[in-house]
């Protein structure tokens, strides 16, 4: 008789998770009175593929465990089982050897449950059954071979299957994805999710004999109808589940009548037949994702309003509409880096527009232009192209070297001018810069020969403050007038550099002072005590140590470009192969990091630096994992690049 | 010592005097395990006692928990929960500690019945606790009392266990006390603490810290039972 107090702490952590959560109490009580509590430390292999199965099934209590198929000689990553997953069933339905290796990925408790009592549960809880057969017919897990390959892989599974062709740049119509993936509405729900699973995607529609649209089922019916269903999806037909009738639609639509009809419908799909009712045969469909997506490849209408606008005060609802455009783009998965253009866009359109504002009301209260040629620079986040939330802004004027007689004037003239336009920047949303760097201090709207004896004096005598400014003005990027002056500001610091190379030496052992967290319970990688206790700062904690490293290695191999820390890691991979691999790594890490920071911060209304390791899901704590290794893996390599383990202080 | 108490009680066996429970308990220790025995192949039983007070002469056991390790594998099939009904209710301190009301302690077993069936769970294993000393002693002072017996089982100490993986079986540095309590301890192998201050609760935690003892123990290729006790 086991001991009471101790199943029911193991019944408690079982009941966390799917299906567990479903049982009743006795179930659930004489499942955990079976379980046999095993420790694994990194690197254990649980069992191999081919062996013959053990008589238990596993569930991640803590800890991740990865699933490995060989694929010639090579071991490919096919799935990731954390907290709450389950892992080696697969036979208790194919009777067959394993198909996999689990080999531990970071120090795990998992629950053995005997196969036998799995089996019971089975058949006499068709829920469980259900949760089981609805998992496998959703197919294999993605092969995955390492973050690259997995994002490489998501990238072309959201292009692949539906990329819209614009075809008019005007109308912009969207054209349905001709391929469409139909069946009867009589094959069981289990085909029809094979045959998902097979074509590789998220919905199908079910259709009569002469292919006229009756239902359609999406991924979102297979997860939310067929788990809650007690019955067996084997033998239920799929026309049960549809959702029926089908929206239907003429294939001559523009995004704009897209979009209204998506606000008034409230639906995702509409079916393209070809008269534009169910009484014609299907042809195409178009989802939601299309819709947003070919709007996204247009956001040039959004910045030709920016361009036309009239008044400053037409400018902060245009701002708002970005605002909007970024939360469906996170919405719909579209690529980050695109999303990022998109928004450099719109904000280099409004500092251009506000700029124009600006000299044509200087102009009007009397002010003469200096005949000195100028360049308005973005710094920090903006300078490197990766805002995607109006965070605080940073900016400066840097203008060419003005005559003796001309240096007053010119000087009042750029300050009045930085004023007006950072006036205007925040009137749209752009928060005033608590430190001040902004082109309307005195400080930071000076002639390049100031500009250069500023680096000058950061590189040669680095202290904690030059470091300070280093994320923000070596970060810069110029966005309006002369662009030659930047780029001799570049030269000449690229110059410096490579003469003082404490400079970077320095930098690298700035970039390292946040090592990543690495979890092995999930509240270990919050931040203790103060205002966000148990929140986690991704900004300083993930998005930094790339930023930062990023920047070092752009400057070190001496890039003149002005990028992204994407664009930069990118770079970095072509000119360095030893940093190849790592390097595109942290690319797609970091744009994993700017999407989930945007995400947080829209949910949550603010910048969306710390984020509640609970709202996670499994998926982005699973990411998040990966991106801590690929952070620690950068910072190693660091350590030995730039030898910082001998340099004290 | 532990000889000839075993003969004692084997011969008071032969004489029918013990009830047969505990007579299977000590013939099944007849031959300590081996010292070569595997670690992996032991048997341990991870226990906790939740007594009326401190003082191993006066106070009683209120109730007993446990779980079995074999393979390294915590066996929850294979656990064990008593409560004694104790005559003399203990000292009023320790009761809001462990939280058994009375109306609870009516329920439960005789301390005889519990003593016999506690005997029957761990014969034959090696026994495993946190400050392991007060435990033993406490048992050994019941069963004394009721078959004038004590424990034969070979017995690990968690707390000593943990410093001799720590530090080296030759450690003579002092450690600061409370390093070794269990809370710490959690705290440092990231065990997360539930129902502490139930006999069956702390069994199951100290089970985990245990249990990723050996791990730690196997690594440094310490593989037999002669070298750990």
């Amino acid at each position: 008789m086991a001991s009471n107090t101790i199943v029911d702490r193991v019944k408690t952590e079982l009941r966390h998770y799917p299906p567990f959560d479903q049982l009743s109490e006795e179930m659930l009580a004489s499942l955990a009175a079976q379980v046999v509590v095993r420790y694994f430390e990194e690197g254990e292999i649980i069992f191999r593929k081919g062996d013959a199965p053990k008589p238990f099934a596993f569930v991640v209590v803590k800890g991740s465990v990865n699933l490995y198929d060989t694929l010639n000689d090579e071991d490919v990553l096919i799935d990731i089982c954390d907290e709450g997953d389950i892992f080696g069933v697969r036979m208790l339905f194919a009777h067959d050897n394993y198909y996999s290796t689990s080999k531990v990925a970071e120090e795990s408790l998992i629950y053995a449950i005997p196969v036998e009592h799995f089996k019971m549960l089975i058949e006499s809880e068709p829920k469980i059954a259900l949760f089981f057969a609805a998992e496998f017919a959703a197919g294999m897990p993605e092969r995955e071979n390492s973050l690259v390959h997995a994002i490489a892989l998501r990238k072309e599974f959201a292009e692949s299957p539906c990329k819209p062709v614009l075809v008019e740049n005007d109308t912009l119509q969207i054209r349905a994805i001709k391929n469409v993936v139909t069946c009867s509405p009589d094959i069981s729900i289990q085909k029809a999710a094979k045959i998902m699973a097979e074509r590789n995607v998220g919905s199908i529609i079910m259709v009569t004999e002469n292919r006229f649209p009756i239902g359609i089922i999406t991924d979102t019916d297979l997860r939310k109808k067929v788990v809650a269903v007690e019955e067996n999806i084997k033998s239920r037909p799929v026309s049960e589940i549809m959702s029926s009738p089908v929206f239907t639609i003429s294939g001559d639509q523009t995004v704009a009548d897209m979009i209204i009809l998506m606000m008034k419908t409230g639906l995702r799909h509409f079916c393209v037949t070809e008269d534009g009712t169910a009484q014609s045969s299907v042809i195409g469909l178009i989802s939601e994702h299309d819709i947003v997506t070919a709007e996204g490849n247009n956001p040039s209408v959004l910045i030709k309003e920016i361009m036309q606008a009239q008044e400053i005060a037409a400018l902060p609802p245009e701002r708002e509409k970005a605002e909007n455009l970024l939360v469906s783009y996170l919405q719909q998965e579209v690529a980050i880096h695109f999303i990022s253009n998109v928004v450099t866009e719109v904000n280099d359109a409004i500092i251009l527009k506000a700029m124009s504002f600006a000299q044509a009301s200087l102009a009007a209260e009397g002010w003469n232009a200096p005949e000195v040629k100028f360049c308005w620079l973005s710094l920090g986040s903006e300078g490197r192209k990766e805002q995607l939330l109006r965070t605080d802004q940073d900016n400066a004027i840097l203008y060419e070297e003005p005559t003796p007689e001309e240096a007053e004037a010119a000087k009042a003239y750029f300050l009045a001018l930085g004023e007006k336009v950072t006036q205007t920047l925040i009137a749209c949303g752009f928060k005033k810069c608590p430190a001040d760097v902004m082109a309307s201090n005195p400080k930071w709207c000076k002639p390049l020969s100031d500009w250069k004896e500023y680096f000058q004096h950061w590189i040669l005598s680095p202290e904690p403050m030059a470091l300070m400014h280093a994320s923000i003005f070596f970060d810069f990027r110029p966005v309006y007038g002369e662009v030659r002056l930047a780029d001799e500001l570049k030269r000449f610091i690229l110059e410096k550099v490579v003469a003082g190379r404490g400079f970077i030496q320095f930098l690298a052992k700035n970039a390292l002072q946040n090592p990543p967290p690495l979890s092995f319970f999930r509240n270990f990688i919050v931040e203790h005590g103060g205002k966000h206790a148990n929140e986690f700062d991704i900004k300083s904690r993930a998005m930094m140590p790339l930023c930062d490293a990023a920047r070092v290695l752009t400057y070190e191999l001496g890039i003149k470009d002005y990028l992204s820390t994407t664009e930069r890691f990118e770079k970095i991979a072509e000119k360095e192969p030893a940093l190849k691999e790592l390097a595109q790594e942290s690319a797609m890490a970091y744009e994993i990091l700017m999407r989930i920071r945007a995400a947080n911060g829209l949910k949550n209304q603010n910048s969306g630096r710390y984020i509640n390791p609970n709202h996670l899901n499994k998926l982005e704590r699973q990411t998040l994992r990966n991106i801590f290794k690929t952070i620690e893996r950068m910072q190693n390599t660091f350590n030995l690049r730039y030898q910082l383990d001998y340099i004290r202080g | 010592m532990m000889f000839f108490a075993k003969n004692k009680a084997e011969r008071r066996c032969d004489k029918g005097l013990l009830p047969e429970t505990v007579c299977r308990y000590v013939r099944a220790h007849e031959h300590p395990l081996a010292k070569r025995t595997l670690l992996r192949a032991v048997r341990f039983v991870v226990f906790d006692t939740e007594t009326t007070g401190l003082d191993v002469k006066k106070d009683k056991i209120i109730s007993i928990g446990a779980v079995a390790i074999s393979d390294f594998a915590i066996q929850v099939a294979d656990s064990f929960e008593t409560l004694i009904r104790q005559e003399a209710s203990g000292d009023k301190e320790s009761i809001p500690v462990h939280g058994i009301l009375k109306k609870d302690l009516a329920m439960a077993a005789t301390e005889q019945g519990a003593l016999e069936s506690f005997l029957s769970y761990i014969a034959g294993s090696v026994l495993v606790a946190h400050h392991a000393m007060f435990d033993i002693e406490i048992l050994n002072q019941a069963l004394g009392r009721f078959f004038d017996l004590k424990i034969f089982n070979a017995v690990i100490d968690t707390a000593d266990f943990a410093k001799r993986i720590e530090k080296g079986p030759f450690s003579s540095q002092d450690t600061k006390a409370g390093d070794y309590s269990l809370d710490k301890l959690c705290e440092r192998y990231r065990i997360p603490i539930y129902d502490r201050h139930t006999a069956p609760g702390d069994a199951f935690i100290t089970a985990q810290l245990f249990q990723i003892l050996l791990y730690h123990a196997e690594k440094k290729r310490i593989l037999t039972l002669g070298e750990i006790l």
